[in-house]
């Protein structure tokens, strides 16, 4: 069990930052996952942690350990690649041992601490197997049990379930979750999947060019997006934003010093005939362009004047000749950038105290 | 369907003769290798001998010190394998893995010497040598070739094709570089080693050139170089003795040959392939 | 403990000492010696400039090697190439037979050019050969094969073209199927005959194999000494003699040093000529990928 720290880390490769100046603190015990768009130098990050990748600049600290020197192997981290990489010529079983055999375990403490975790994942009878035979989510679980074997300070997974199919990797996810609980370790998670980041992080740590754009709990980073790109990433669909200047011809009663304003797609209610003037609400009328049925809810794209947006409603769907739609968001769910697509703090304590509110 | 018939014939009376053409030459080694003197003298050839005369292999190795010559050939074949192991896995290790200053000088360098054949500079090294007093020596047959251009042309192909997150798991497990060669890479290269093995035992098993060249007495001469100097036999060639003895060079590929033709057919269409 | 940075270095040492000691460094000895006069013994190796080359290509001997070597490769490469190719093209079917064919026609290639030269001069004898035998049951005149100046070079090309046939054949077959299979599928539905198909897809698709063949096989019908060296030693009358056993009389027996490596030079340009046009394919391969 340890907590990670980041010290003004950068990654450059020749003049181009991967990583820019990171500062940040990986709880003891958490899980934190790292998520962001492709290239936003999230894997960089858990390599360098990992030390696959030596740091440009700055400090990586491991508890009072600065680790920028100590090879990978002596860092007492484990981790499951997004491919497995399970050595194909060795046995489960081998696999799961090479790490022992290379710190020089006793046989006899290894063959129990195999058996414990091979019954564990739930590998008992596929010891002597080669991987090539096993299936995905076998594979995934002997890439797991060889990480565990070690007890290591920190679990780093970089993108395990994306070559999983759907079913099996939202089992493996909980399956994940239980796993964590169980070991208390600290789990350094990467992930493009907002999803995946959603549902099993208890800590968020979204990245974006190199550079850290939010780091919260996943509540936090839906509920206060510190700006748009954590606003537009963390959510399904984005959220919508608009240029404050478009926005204002259709409503009256709202600030004028922010720059941008979004709401989320599931904060809007669609109406097909125009509701009452509400000082609440903004209303803006639109025509509805697709329909999305997805069982539960329903996404429609509507066009506006302002720009197109999405909502998201989880009434039955109106028929499709409705192509007149009113839509109405209340005020305080408006979120508010400045020009710099910063959180507007003055809105911002306006909405935590009325959110806080509604939770209770 | 009935036009297929005559095709067929066809397409079958060819490939008869293309073995018997390149068959037949062996079957009269065998034919002559149990052959009398004179039945090897006789007008039109007689194909099976009377009776087999196993005595001629007897008479082809008691010929000259045969027993010297095996050992050598043994000798310089295995030592050069091993050698060859040493060098070439490390070596295409590093080229496959690394990226070092000077690394497309080296690798160049290797290039050039694959393309470098013994007949182009066996004099300036005889020479070498000489001045090294290494000459007539098993040493001046094996250094040469204690390395392997081809062989690490092709292990740096194979090596180069092993995930790179295969290593760095293994780095992460406390594996030494060490171990990582040995424990991961050549289980993984195995049949390329193996395909290069059976290339280079049979190229310096069969190799009449370069001994022929470097030594100048028996106590170093290799197997071929003693067949050839059958033919000196007193009196004329004495056909039977010199198949007989050209028998004993030749029935240990061709064993070979016959249960591993998959890998040695690979092992030398991969110099043309590559 | 070697430090990260020295470590590939100490990887590849061991090699490169050997490419160095006994590849690379010999081919500059062998320049700077074909430049001297030296007779191996005497303690002075005297400066002779170009003399060597110079009194190499005025010598009726010398001529004569180079035209035996000339002859003897342009023959070999195109018998045996053309041969395979069409051999290839039949053979490159699956199946036990085809396997056999094609392992029977590549077992010359695995044994020693010892046995194989001394298994044919004793095919080639002309008076108890299997050879003349067989050219008597087709009525056809007996051959002096080696013993006679006007067919021994032929009689060695022969050897040479069986022995390389099989190789050839099957690096082609590999290159042949290689070629994907659609082409031939989009061939025979735009209603192509066999031997446009064979124009227009297979040789197209198979010439950086062609090439690769013909410049290897150039490269080792120069280097041809084995079977000159037992089945003729360059006779009769220097009918048989080629480059590569010209250097090895003229070192060993003559001890004319300088004047074999200036010899030995002339083989390295050959070489270095067809290892620039290998290279030069290597690179154009590159590119279709």
């Amino acid at each position: 069990m340890a907590q990670i720290t980041l010290k003004n880390v950068s990654k450059r490769f020749d003049d181009e930052y991967v990583v820019n100046n990171m500062n940040l603190t990986v709880k003891d015990g958490s899980f934190t996952v790292l998520v962001g768009p492709s290239g936003c130098g999230k894997s960089t990050t858990l390599r360098m942690i990992a030390g696959l990748e030596q740091v440009s600049e700055g400090e990586i600290w491991v508890d009072d350990e600065c680790v920028n020197d100590v090879s990978p192997g002596k860092r007492d981290v484990a981790m499951v690649f997004q491919n497995y990489a399970l050595y194909p010529t060795m046995t489960v079983k081998g696999n799961i041992e090479f790490g022992l055999t290379n710190k020089k375990v006793p046989k006899k403490e290894r063959e129990s601490l195999i058996n414990d975790i091979a019954s564990i994942v739930g590998l008992e009878n596929h010891l002597y197997k080669k991987p090539q035979t096993l299936s995905g989510g076998q594979r995934q679980r002997v890439a797991l049990a060889r990480a565990m074997v070690k007890k290591p300070k920190v679990f780093i997974l970089d993108e395990p379930l994306s070559n999983l199919d759907a079913k099996l990797r939202s089992q493996m996810r909980t399956e994940l979750i239980q796993l964590h609980q169980r070991l208390g370790t600290t789990f350094i998670y990467v992930t493009h999947d907002q999803v995946e980041a959603m549902s099993m992080g208890d800590e968020i740590v979204l990245l974006n060019k190199g550079e850290i754009q939010q780091n919260d709990s996943p509540m936090n980073v839906y509920h206060y997006p510190v700006n748009v790109f954590s606003a537009e990433f963390i959510g399904t669909p984005a959220m919508n934003v608009f240029l404050m200047e478009k926005i204002m011809p259709y409503t009256s009663n709202i600030d004028k010093d922010a720059h941008y304003v979004g709401f989320r797609p599931e904060h809007a209610a669609i109406l097909t005939t125009q509701p009452y003037e509400d000082s609440h609400c903004i209303t803006l009328q639109g025509q509805l362009l697709t329909r999305e049925t997805l069982g539960s809810e329903t996404i429609y794209q509507i066009k506006h004047r302002a720009g197109n947006f999405t909502v998201k409603s989880f009434l039955p769907p109106l028929e499709e000749n409705n192509k007149n739609v009113f839509v109405s968001i209340p005020y305080e769910k408006l979120y508010f950038f400045d020009e710099n697509k910063e959180q507007d703090r003055d809105h911002h304590w306006k909405q935590a105290s009325s959110l806080t509110v509604e939770g209770m | 369907m009935k036009s297929r018939l005559p095709i067929n014939i066809i397409n079958g009376a060819g490939m008869i003769i293309v073995v018997v053409l390149f068959l037949m030459p062996f079957v009269w080694m065998v034919s002559t290798s149990f052959k009398t003197l004179g039945e090897t003298m006789t007008f039109p050839p007689v194909w099976f001998p009377d009776q087999f005369l196993w005595e001629n292999f007897i008479k082809a190795w008691n010929s000259g010190p045969f027993l010297r010559y095996f050992f050598n050939s043994v000798v310089v074949t295995f030592g050069i394998l091993v050698l060859q192991f040493c060098t070439i896995i490390p070596a295409a290790y590093a080229f496959a893995r690394y990226t070092f200053k000077g690394d497309r000088f080296f690798f160049g360098l290797t290039m050039i010497t694959l393309m470098i054949p013994p007949q182009l500079i066996f004099l300036p090294v005889y020479l070498q040598m000489s001045s090294w007093g290494l000459l007539d020596s098993l040493w001046a047959l094996i250094l040469p070739f204690a390395s392997s251009a081809f062989g690490i042309f092709l292990l740096r192909q194979s090596f180069k094709q092993v995930p790179e997150e295969l290593l760095e798991a293994a780095r992460l497990d406390e594996a030494s570089e060490g171990k990582i060669i040995l424990k991961i890479m050549i289980p993984m290269a195995k049949p390329v080693l193996i395909t290069f093995a059976l290339f280079s035992f049979i190229t310096h098993w069969n190799d009449y050139f370069w001994p022929l060249v470097m030594t100048t007495s028996d106590s170093a001469r290799t197997l071929p170089l003693g067949i050839s100097k059958l033919r000196e036999v007193e009196g004329g060639v004495a056909w039977n003795i010199l198949m007989a003895g050209n028998m004993i060079l030749v029935i240990p590929i061709l064993i070979v040959f016959f249960f591993a033709q998959r890998q040695i057919i690979r092992a030398f269409v991969y110099t043309g392939v590559k | 403990m070697i430090g990260k940075k020295a470590f590939p270095y100490a990887m590849i040492t061991p090699s490169m000492i050997v490419f160095c000691l006994f590849f690379i460094y010999p081919i500059g000895y062998m320049i700077y010696l074909s430049l001297h006069d030296w007779n191996f013994v005497s303690p002075v190796k005297d400066f002779v400039g170009l003399s060597n080359f110079t009194s190499l290509f005025s010598e009726q001997e010398f001529l004569e090697v180079m035209r035996n070597s000339l002859v003897y490769t342009v023959l070999t490469v195109t018998l045996t190439t053309g041969t395979s190719l069409g051999l290839a093209v039949w053979l490159n079917k699956q199946g036990i037979v085809y396997r056999f064919v094609q392992g029977a026609m590549f077992s010359p290639h695995i044994i020693s050019l010892v046995s194989i030269s001394m298994l044919w001069m004793w095919l080639m004898d002309p008076d108890y050969g299997l050879l003349n035998w067989f050219l008597g049951l087709f009525g056809l005149p007996e051959s002096p094969w080696l013993t006679d100046p006007s067919t021994s070079l032929l009689s060695l090309v022969l050897v040479a073209v069986w022995k390389g046939i099989g190789f050839n054949a099957l690096v082609f077959i590999a290159g042949l199927q290689s070629i994907p299979r659609d082409m031939y599928e989009a061939a025979s539905l735009d209603d192509a005959t066999w031997f446009r198909t064979f124009w227009k897809i297979t040789l197209p698709m198979l010439s950086p194999t062609l090439f690769f063949l013909i410049i290897i096989n150039v490269i080792s019908s120069f280097q041809v000494f084995e079977t000159i060296a037992i089945m003729t030693q360059g006779g009769p009358i220097n009918s048989t003699n080629t480059l590569v056993f010209y250097i090895y009389e003229y070192g060993f027996n003559f001890f004319k040093i300088g004047y074999a490596s200036a010899a030995g030079v002339l083989l390295l340009i050959v070489v270095s000529v067809m290892t620039f046009f290998y290279f030069r394919l290597l690179s154009v391969k590159v590119h279709y990928r």
